[in-house]
This record gives C-alpha cells, structure tokens and sequence, in this order.
C-alpha cells in the first residue's frame, strides 16, 4: 500500500542550496524517502536567514526549516576518499541524486554522473545549476540577480527610464527547484518502466526564460523588443494606491467595461476614449487618474468582495502576515505544524496542490546536522558503533 | 533514439491561456499525444494577439487565430479538436475520449466541471484508472474564495509577490508577466509525473488539484516564516541582498544597457576594488567590512556606477567572472537569440511550420533541463483550429461521415472560431513611439536567418 505518489523512491539530496533544497523537499512532501547529505559543518542554507528569533544558529534558519521538511539527514565528507566511498554505498541504495555544486566539481572527486551511473545504472541525477551543465557560461558564477538579468525577465520589470527589476525574493531558485522536480517526475515514472537512469541538467537561468512568452516570441515574429513599464500610464494592471493598501485589477474574465467601472463606481470610464484594449493603453494616465480618485477612500477588502461578486478579475496586494493567517490558505491546508527539536512546534507552508488519493503529508520537520547519522552509517551500511566514532573522529561524518 | 518518456500516453487538454496548456506543450515534447480541446466559440484568448503574443510580421493573414506567437509556443506538440463541451453530444464525444485516455486537464472555474457531470468521481466512471488534473486560481474546495474568478496578473498581488517587489523602499510592484502562471505549469509536469508512477505500481489514478494562489505564497515560504516566528512584514530592498554586498543593477555603456553583479565574500569585495581601479576602497573606512558597507550601499553604488558605464555590459562580465564575481547582463527578448550561451545550448529551437501555415521558421524556446540519454526536441508546430478533428473523430472514435457533418452543421464542432476577435493591430513604429515596446528591428528576419 503506497501512501505517496512516490512512496519507494529513494532520493539523495546532496545540494547546499535553495534550489536543489526545494526540489528534494517536493520529492519528499509527495512520499520519496529523502536523505539529505551535509558537509561535516552543514548546509550553507543552515546560515541563512530568516533565523527564529533572529538567532543564526544552525538550527534555527527557518529558510533551512522550511526547505528541508519531511527529509532525513547525515554528514558526510567527500574531500577524503572514505566519505567519497561511503557516497557510493549509499548511491547504490537509492534511485536519485540532487545536486547543485558548480559544474565538474563531483566529477573532480570521482562522484560524477559517469561514475555515480557506473555504480547504480538506473540512477537520475538531476544537477541544477546557475547556467546548466556545459556551454560557454557553465562555470560563471549566479546570483539570484544575474540569473534573473540574463533571462528576460528584468528588461521588462521596473520603469521606463529608471533600472530594470528583479522580483523580491529568490524566485528564480525556488523555480529552478520546482521545474528540476517535475524534469525528475518524468524521468522517476520511465525509470519505474524501465529501469533506465538520466543525467538531468537544469539551467535555473533557463527555467526563468522559459516563462517570458511573449517577451521571446515576439522578436522572431515580428522583430518587436519588450521594455519595462511606462512611467505613467501603465497602473491598471499594476499596483494602484487604495486607502489602505493596493490593488490590482485587470479587464477581461467574466465582467465587462460597464461591470468594472461600476466596481470602481467611475462611469467616466464609459468614454469612448477607453472603449477597448488598444484605446486604454494609449489613454492610460487619464485612465489611472479617474480610477484612483475613485479607489482612494475605499477599502482593498471591501473592492475585493465586491469585484468578485461581479466576475471582474482582481486582486489586492497582501503582506506576509496577511498571507500567515488568510483563510483561503487555511482552507487549503496549506500550513501545517511541525514539531522542531530546537524550534518547538511552528506552522510551515507545507502542501503545494493536493492529490486525491496519496494526500499530503507532513511526516517529519527538518533534521537538525547529522540527526540521522547513526540510522544511516550504523543501521543502514553495517558500520559498527565504534567505526562510527571513529569516522566522527577522523571528520568523516 | 530510445523511447521519449511519456511516448504512448494519451493527454485530453482542455485547457486555456497560460498556466497548463504550458504543461501540455512540455508534455508533448517528452512524447504524449496531447490533444487541446478548444470549444468553438472559446477559441484560447493567446490566439488574439496583442497582449498575448505578436502575429508574423504583424500581419493577422487570414487565419489569425493560428498565427498568434504565444499561442504557437505553449501549444507545440499539440493536437486540435475544436468540440463544444457545453452540449450534451459534445460531452458524450469527450466521454469517448476520456475512455481511450490517460490524463484529463482543465482550467474552468471549480463548478463547470461538476455542473458537466464530467469531474473526478464521474471521469473515474468512465476510465477507472483516469489522472485528472485542474488548475484554478484559489483552488477546489469550500475556501472563501474558491469562487473568485483569478488570473495571474492580479494574483501576483494576492499572493504576496508584489509586497516583497519593488524599488527600494517604493510602492509595491510586479516582476515579470504572468508569473505564477507557470509556477502551476511545472507543478503540473511535477504532478502529473509523479501520478504516472503511481498508476504503473498500483493501477489507480488521481485527481491534481492545483491553485495558483497557492503555489505563489510557496514561493514566498521565507517571508511568511519571518511573519510567523518574528512578526515582521517583509521589506522592499529592489535589487539588493539580504546579506551579500554590493548587489545591484547597474548602467553599462550605451542606451539603456545594463549590468548585474553581486558580491559576497571578501575575496570577491577586493576582486571589485581592483577591477574598479581604485586599491584605495578596501581601506577606506566606510567599506572596511561587510557591516559598514551595508550602512553606506548607497555611496558604493555611485562609486560602482562610475565605472561600470564605461564599459560593455558584456564585457563587464567577463571582468567580474574573471574575478569569480558572480555578474551577467541585463539580457533582452532580442539578444538572447544572439547570445553565444543560449545558442551554444540550443534553447530556441526552429520550427518550420508546413507551407499552407503561411508561418516560415520561427525560433521558440524549448526546455529549461536536458535528459543526457533522452534528447527531447519540439516535435512538431502548434496545431492550426481543428486540425485533427476528423482524425481524432472519425479515425478514432469511428464516427460515420453523416454523423460528422451533423456536428459540424450544429456547431459542435469547427474549424474556424465562431467568435473571438483578433486584438488591435498597433504599427511598431507607434508602440516605440507610445513606450509600448522597447524598440523594433525591422530586418529581424534576416538578423536570426529565418527570412
């Protein structure tokens, strides 16, 4: 009786990072076994912040927290032969490997593809790196920011005029984390079929390109080159000022023109001037201004409610306290609560969508460094408890 | 070549816009036969144009439904069956289809599918084994907002992406276009995959239920832990770092050319120092640590700004790579076609599409991974409106001609839109003028050797 969609799979989650963290954690959350393998000093995610109580202690970065939900963990060191040799032992048990370190660096400690496959033939390793596994830029170095820069997507973010934007945040890593699980899904399902392993190569600068659409197509269809947005003249669609916050709306969806500026209570958008998409984005500062005279005194809530009621498409923007306790989330199960050895009990966003028959589930909380070290080397690979002290001894574990 | 992964599974996709018909083109390149289901008067809003894409040459031509570039992009790999769901013959023909299928997609509004009989418990009637997946803004269930109707560009707000985005200490503001759009695509291709396994070991199928708004708090998952455990609200920082310094985005040489760099370790702090000439930083005082640049980001910016727009941007990354400084331009939609990384890796595929398209070559971005021992290609063009309908009709289902042509006389079937209209055509010379594009290169065609 499988209680996940990938109950029985066996993962390895050898990366540092929060790309390759997410992806591991997502093989995890839906029921893979995840055993996350750590240097003998921890994952660099363990010094990241947000920290609980604004304490860097290794235990308590909740970025670390919530990335690593649902997994197991052992140190192991791969810069002595031994560790390197306990690496192949425990590949040879498992059907993935998640990694993240630069290009070519675990192949220098013999632990590449070409190896790793040599000891386990259907094993899938999915690397996801800044640029991808080979190409002029593979051993450049990325950021959150220069993988946003060369991928499109901050030539049209921001204003006009001023510099262009990236998204707050790490999105691009924890997209190139989600796209390498769904890359790993695929090739999980053909490896159930017919046992045959693959080297996977996730570029997380491609990942984000991959999204820009219509910012790619429209230059060989028709030579046209997006810019970001007009400094007046482009709110609606964007962030407007309410009284007490922001709102975004958009036409189109099930209400019509006439329906949106009853919303807004504004009939001057009834003017011919405004009469479809090619007019509004020509006339767009007349347009701004007669909305946000109209939204000024009002409330985001109250529009939300009453947009919704109208079919309009709309939105507001909420904080990360209001996204803590929205009951839309709640009614999702989104949050779950985990009982932390160090952190105590403490909700997390826990479950991405919802399948019918293997539902989520919130099995484990993060491990704290080399929780499960003796399982893995004492239990799992027949170390004696004595060797196990000895390899603590000699930095091994 | 050895087999594609998902070669022999069949994909009912009835689904619009962005989000998963995204996850049906992906699907299509590991090898399933996707077939898109439109409903005659529902033709996919990315057929219009305008907002959702550019038409060849800016030109409608007589199909302008085929011809929308979005719409060539998410849907390549595609079948088409242009069937009206709304009617009781239409519903029994996807019925069929459903029985002879793997995986259903749709992206209505929670209720339409329950109203059409055709949700999970009733797909499960026809096909037990049946993978169903949805996409929706606020997800199924009885949430207070399950019924608001959501597209991404409004959700970005909802979902707490526009908070955390934005210039240092301004407004709040959107990144990107339809972003979480394409979080619920790969949430997809994660799922969908992951249900295919599941199926093979234990015979039994699944329902996806996805909700955009959902995927896009996951993707704020630090902000919402900061909230939670220490209360606090989350800032704008635009292109800064929460603990690296400097990062940013700074003028190249030229109009409008720009460079990104961030700097972490003090290695890479007196790689800077030295590219920018001026040894003198790493003694002076208001530099001397990582604390006190923190405090005085803004003077070290001038300072970076000063030298950087004297060069290149491209060869600003190279300097700063050299120096193991993690740096790389602000790339547009033009010149990542021309970039020797994206063509050393084969991102923008060509698709030739057959002469009676009337489209030529085009370039569209493939894959964002590769399979070492499976390469995956688009396999074929985005499928003209109702292309395989008598194929998927007659051939497959085994339809008499009579009864055929009877649904075509009811409009249950087509193959031209029998509403929907094209969006606006703007000349590109106006757009520039209007900032509504960046710029246009009228000799684009021979530029990427596609004319």
């Amino acid at each position: 009786m499988l209680t996940g969609a990938l109950s029985g799979v066996k993962v390895l989650d050898l990366s540092e990072d929060i790309a390759g963290s997410f992806c591991a954690r997502l093989l995890a959350d839906y029921g893979a076994d995840v055993l996350k393998i750590e240097p003998v000093g921890g994952a660099a995610l363990r010094t990241m912040g947000p920290f609980a109580q604004d304490d860097p202690h290794t235990e308590k970065s909740l970025f670390f927290l919530v990335l690593n939900l649902n997994k197991k963990a052992s140190t192991l060191n791969l810069n002595v032969e031994l560790g390197r040799e306990i690496l192949k032992q425990l590949v040879a048990k498992v059907d993935v490997v998640v990694e993240s370190y630069r290009p070519g660096y675990l192949s220098s400690l013999g632990l590449g593809y070409a190896e790793l496959s040599a000891v386990n033939p259907s094993i899938i390793m999915t690397s996801i790196t800044p640029f991808g596994q080979d190409g002029p830029y593979s051993q450049f170095r990325g950021e959150e920011i220069v993988n946003y820069a060369m991928s499109m997507i901050m030539s049209i973010s921001g204003i006009q005029g001023r510099e262009p934007l990236k998204h707050g945040g790490f999105q691009a890593q924890y997209e190139g984390g989600l796209f390498a699980a769904g890359a790993t899904s695929m090739a999980l399902f053909r490896q159930g079929l017919d046992g045959s392993g693959d080297h996977i190569d996730v570029s997380i600068t491609e990942c984000v390109a991959s999204t820009m659409m219509a910012t790619q197509t429209i230059y060989p269809f028709m030579g046209g080159v997006q810019t970001r947005r007009r400094s007046e003249g482009s709110m609606f669609e964007n962030p407007m000022p309410c009284k007490d916050g922001w709102i975004i709306s958009q036409a189109g969806g099930g209400a019509t023109w006439e329906d949106i500026s009853e919303v807004f209570r504004a009939p001057d958008l009834l003017e011919p001037r405004f009469a479809n998409s090619a007019q509004r984005s020509l006339n767009g500062s007349e347009m701004d201004q007669i909305i946000l005279d109209a939204i000024k005194d009002r409330s985001k809530w109250d529009l939300f409610g009453e947009a919704a009621k109208a079919r309009m498409l709309f939105g507001l923007v909420q904080t990360p306290k209001e996204l803590a306790q929205c009951p839309q989330l709640e009614s999702r199960e989104f949050y779950r609560e985990t009982d932390h050895p160090v952190l105590g009990k403490i909700r997390v966003p826990a479950e991405l969508f919802k399948f019918s028959e293997t539902p989520y589930q919130l099995r484990m909380s993060a491990p704290t460094l080399g929780q499960n070290n003796n399982e893995i080397y004492v239990d799992g690979l027949g170390y004696t408890p004595q060797e196990a002290i000895q390899l603590r001894q000699l930095d091994i574990i | 070549m050895p087999e594609l992964p998902l070669d022999g599974i069949r994909v009912l996709d009835s689904t619009y816009v962005f989000a998963l018909p995204y996850t049906g083109g992906h699907l299509a390149d590991l090898g399933a036969e996707v077939i898109k289901i439109e409903g005659p008067t529902r033709p996919d809003l990315t057929r219009n144009g305008g907002l959702f894409g550019s038409f060849p040459e800016n030109e409608q031509g007589g199909d302008w439904w085929n011809r929308s570039s979005t719409y060539n992009l998410l849907n390549r790999g595609k079948e088409s069956l242009v069937l009206d769901l709304s009617t009781e013959r239409g519903r029994e023909l996807f019925k069929e289809l459903v029985s002879i299928s793997d995986v259903v997609m749709e992206n209505f509004t929670p209720r339409v599918m329950r109203g059409w009989n055709l949700d999970y418990p009733n797909l499960k009637k026809i096909k037990p084994d049946i993978i169903l997946i949805s996409n929706t803004g606020y997800g199924h269930g009885d949430g207070p907002y399950s019924s608001y109707p959501a597209q991404a560009t409004t959700q970005e707000g909802t979902h707490g992406h526009c908070w955390v985005t934005g210039y240092a200490g301004e407004e709040p503001a959107k990144a990107g276009r339809s972003f979480v759009d394409f979080l619920s695509t790969w949430t997809g291709i994660f799922a969908i995959g992951a249900a295919l396994r599941y199926r093979s070991l234990t015979g039994k199928g699944q329902w996806i239920d996805i909700a955009m708004y959902q995927a896009g708090a996951m993707f704020l998952s630090e902000y919402v832990m900061d909230a939670i455990a220490n209360e606090r609200e989350g800032e704008r920082i635009g292109n800064r770092h929460p603990h690296r310094i400097p990062q940013g985005c700074y003028p190249a040489a030229g109009v409008d050319q720009w460079i990104t760099l961030s700097v972490g370790s003090d290695e890479e702090w007196i790689g800077l120092c030295g590219l920018i000439g001026e040894p003198d930083l790493t003694r002076d005082p208001r530099f001397g640590d990582i604390i006190a640049r923190f405090k005085n980001h803004d003077a070290l910016d001038d300072l970076i700004r000063k030298w950087t727009n004297k060069f290149d941007k491209y060869e600003l990354m190279h300097m700063l790579q050299d120096k193991g400084i993690p740096a790389g331009p602000v790339l547009t939609g033009q010149e990542v076609h021309f970039d020797e990384h994206y063509q050393s890796r084969n991102f923008l595929e060509r698709v030739t599409y057959p002469d009676d398209r009337n489209m030529g070559t085009r370039l569209l971005m493939g894959r964002p991974y590769k399979y070492s021992n499976t390469p995956l290609k688009i396999r074929k063009p985005a499928p003209s409106f109702g292309a395989e309908n008598e194929y998927l009709l007659k051939d497959l289902l085994g339809l008499s001609v009579d009864d055929y042509d009877k649904l075509i006389e009811q409009a249950t079937i087509s193959s031209v839109p029998l509403s929907g209209d094209p969006a606006p055509r703007i000349d590109p010379r106006q757009s520039v003028e209007e900032g509504l594009l960046g710029h246009w290169d009228p000799d684009y065609r021979d530029h990427l050797g596609i004319s």
